[in-house]
């Protein structure tokens, strides 16, 4: 079996078993492929994304886990981050400072500490990177909370 | 951020350091491999598939490798451990260029899985003893240890270990101080064998034992290293390597797809076990 499918199947396997030791992360495999998974991630408390429940999406790569996955946001997101159209993360973790110890679930973990403390100076979302660094907190929070409420939670009524 | 990052990669480890998991492929370790500086455990294909992929990124082969598990700057890898030796792959070392066995190399290793004994009518050890015949000194000895150590330890600069044992072996030979010791053959080759011994196990480990046979084999020869190789060689009915027949090329091909470089390490764990 090679090498990327072998590690999935252990990830698999570890998240099944797993499944209540982080309520925070929720990882789904595709059905059909196991390079394809997506998960559900809480925003952090104490933040504008409190509340919200996000949806990524990953594609693992053949030659993970030499090569990390791609991950994207699937729920809109207001982050200096998160690229807004296309959700697409800036994340050393990532790119270049990736290691082969990471796993899946230790990528949203990662992410879900991006989400509490934006890096406003690599920004893919400038408008949402500008606010934060000329300093308007209040700003940046009131837009983030917004689209936590119109694309992470569950309509109501 | 930075911190945030820590705590994550922290939490992967110390799940995985409980158990036999290689961090890499999750999966229990094969060919257990340390990195030298921070001794995290991994598959040995598993961390030389990522140090090639980190010297992949750069221009050069970089010296050294991050640890996927702490960050630590590692040099070298540390593998094939049998109890007592062990064996260190150098990150920009490319494997493509490592030191491999000559001919004559790969026939003297193969000599270390023959019975000893079989050439002990034609050389005998113990006359040499009866006879003095080692207060001779034999001009070939130290290319002969060379071709020996290189062929055990597989590896290319052995110079200070030729250096090392040759001094030991010409010492309790008295090559150098004519300080001729009344004492008897036995006495003097027991006193041979052992400080010979002393002096080649850290580096031969299990094979040490075989090691000072052959040393006292080689000796009591008095032959030079081509008369000794063919007499060897004739006795166990192989061909000189040298000689470069078809028989002798094909030959060499099957016995070395038989020791092949793993099944070397796997002889020597089975002997500890």
């Amino acid at each position: 079996m090679q090498a990327s499918r072998a590690r999935l199947f252990k990830e698999y396997k570890e998240v099944q078993r797993e499944k209540t030791a982080d309520p925070d992360i929720q990882l789904v495999c595709d059905d059909s492929n196991i390079f394809k998974w997506t998960a559900l991630i809480k925003g952090p408390s104490e933040t504008p994304y409190e509340g919200g429940v996000f949806q990524l999406a990953f594609a693992v790569p053949e030659q993970y886990p030499l090569q990390p996955p791609q991950v994207r946001f699937l729920t809109k997101i207001f982050h200096p981050n998160v690229h807004f159209k296309t959700g697409e993360i800036c994340l050393d973790i990532l790119k270049n400072a990736w290691s082969p110890a990471w796993t899946l679930q230790s990528v949203c973990r990662a992410i879900i500490a991006l989400m509490a403390h934006p890096e406003p100076d690599s920004p893919l979302n400038c408008d949402s990177g500008n606010l934060l660094r000329s300093g308007d907190v209040r700003g940046f929070q009131s837009m983030a909370k917004m689209y936590t409420r119109l694309a992470a939670m569950p309509k109501k009524g | 951020m930075e911190e945030n990052e820590g705590r994550a990669m922290t939490c992967v480890s110390s799940d995985l350091q409980d158990s036999n998991c290689c961090p890499i492929c999750l999966g229990p370790v094969l060919q257990e491999s340390y990195l030298d500086k921070c001794f995290h455990k991994f598959c040995f294909n598993c961390i030389s598939r990522w140090s090639k992929v980190v010297a992949s990124k750069h221009h050069s082969p970089p010296s050294s490798v991050k640890c996927p598990l702490c960050k630590t700057e590692n040099f070298s890898m540390i593998y094939g451990f049998d109890g007592s030796y062990f064996r260190r792959q150098y990150m920009n070392e490319d494997s493509g260029d490592r030191f491999t066995l000559s001919r004559a190399q790969r026939y003297r290793l193969q000599c270390y899985y023959t019975e000893p004994g079989i050439l002990e009518d034609i050389f005998d050890i113990t006359r040499y003893w009866k006879s003095q015949k080692y207060h001779q000194p034999n001009c070939w000895i130290q290319t002969w240890l060379k071709r020996e150590i290189q062929a055990l330890i597989q590896e290319e600069d052995v110079d200070i270990i030729v250096h090392h044992i040759l001094g030991v072996t010409s010492a309790s030979l008295s090559w150098r101080e004519q300080k001729c010791h009344v004492l008897s053959p036995e006495k003097k080759q027991e006193e041979f064998k052992m400080a010979v011994s002393e002096a080649a196990r850290p580096f031969l480990a299990s094979r040490t034992s075989r090691f000072v046979y052959e040393v006292q084999l080689f000796l009591a020869s008095g032959l030079n290293i081509e008369a000794y190789d063919a007499v060897y060689m004739q006795r166990l009915g192989w061909s000189a390597p040298g000689i470069d027949t078809q028989a002798s090329q094909t030959e060499l091909v099957d016995r070395n797809t038989v020791t092949s470089y793993l099944y070397i390490f796997d002889a020597d764990c089975d002997g500890n076990e």
